[in-house]
């Protein structure tokens, strides 16, 4: 298909999510997201000491939104897109840089830092990551199987869900 | 085009509801998420203007339950309808696994629904997809209107061919509203199924 999705798994999720704890541990950061651009949270990491974080399907899905929007923007002046995305609250601000053509980094952070060491450091996991990302497209990802039993067991939840009713 | 998470062992899917402004796409987001029990959705968001019009989506995550070990699951989505929202449109087309075609059964929404439909193949287009390669069903909404346009007439414009599930719907009473989701949803079901 034309829109690869980034699967993370096995060793090199394990990188990732270590990339991603530095990142929150240097930076003194709350949450770092690797958030594919479709919307889907492929990782997520959380400081020992921050809240509960907000849902994180909202807050991804917001996020690719948000980024794809800033790009048209830019693009209405001619520009591939924006270099820096931050947006800051009186509490909270977000960072996000671009991993690659599919994926995004989220840091979000508060009082407890600064933007400019989320910058540094944000900037520093998304060259790691990327590297990640990069290696992991060219590699096979394991296929889950999805037999008769599958598609069976898919029918029942469904009308589990919506109600046996046949459409 | 799903998204598959081996790690967190997840399938995710993105549903999006398309059709012309105000033909019911951001009530059948409610309706759903009104009637789905707890466990099974998320928070819904809507990016909305202060008169409740779509700016830029509605979201809805449904969890389907766990299959094979894999969490399945899909997000929905509305685009904003009017004309003049079309990046809106585009962008919410990123990544699209199903669509839900809602199509308004007012005999003065005619034009915009075939006009919508060819919005929809036209954005689709730039994301290098074609409607007929990616699982779609219709759902004629607003039959309860006194002077609702015969199914077949909407039909003939909108598929022509007669091949496209179809279903009636009065939205706004929650009359057809799960139908058209399950029939997409377990069309991207057997997609995947097939590509595998
Ligand atoms: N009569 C009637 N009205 C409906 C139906 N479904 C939705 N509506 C109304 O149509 C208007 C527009 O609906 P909305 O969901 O916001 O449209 P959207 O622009 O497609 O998101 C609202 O006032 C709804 O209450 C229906 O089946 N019948
Ligand atoms: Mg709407």
């Amino acid at each position: 298909m034309l829109e690869p999705s980034v699967d993370l798994y096995g060793a090199a999720h394990e990188r990732v999510r270590e990339h991603l704890s530095d990142l929150l541990d240097r930076a003194k950061a709350r949450y770092a997201l690797v958030v594919d651009r479709k919307g889907f949270v492929l990782l997520h990491a959380r400081a020992v000491w921050a809240p509960a974080p907000p849902s994180l399907d909202s807050l991804a899905t917001l996020v690719a939104s948000n980024h794809s929007a800033n790009a048209a923007i830019a693009k209405l002046f001619g520009d591939d897109g924006f270099r820096e995305i931050v947006q800051q609250g009186a509490d909270v601000g977000t960072y996000v840089e671009e991993l690659g053509p599919d994926a995004l980094l989220l840091a979000v952070f508060d009082g407890k830092t600064t933007l400019g060491k989320v910058k540094v450091h944000a900037a520093r996991a998304a060259v790691e990551i990327r590297s990640e990302l990069a290696a992991l497209r060219e590699s096979d990802a394991p296929a889950p199987t999805f037999d008769a039993s599958w598609s069976e067991s898919t029918e029942k939840l469904l009308d589990g869900l919506f109600g046996p009713r046949d459409s | 085009m799903s998204t598959i998470n081996f790690a967190a062992r997840e399938i995710n899917f993105k549903i999006v509801y398309y059709g012309p402004g105000l033909s019911g796409k951001t009530t059948n987001l409610k309706m759903i998420y009104e009637r789905v029990p707890g466990e099974a959705k998320g928070e819904m968001v809507s990016l909305a203007t202060e008169d409740e019009r779509t700016l830029f989506f509605d979201f809805l995550p449904l969890d389907l339950g766990t299959v094979n070990g894999f969490k399945t699951r899909f997000h929905l989505y509305t685009v904003p309808g009017q004309v003049f929202y079309n990046s809106s449109r585009k962008l919410i087309l990123r990544g699209v696994d199903g669509v839900v075609f809602v199509a308004d059964s007012a005999p003065s929404r005619l034009r915009a629904n075939a006009e919508s439909l060819r919005n929809l193949r036209e954005n689709l287009l730039e994301h290098d997809l074609r409607l007929s390669e990616i699982p779609y069903v219709l759902q004629i909404n607003k039959r309860d209107l006194d002077d609702a346009l015969p199914v077949e007439m909407i039909r003939q414009v909108l598929d022509p061919t007669g091949t496209v599930p179809a279903f009636e719907a009065v939205a706004s009473r929650f009359e057809g509203v799960f139908e058209p989701l399950k029939g997409v949803s377990r069309m991207v079901l057997e997609k995947l199924a097939q590509k595998t």
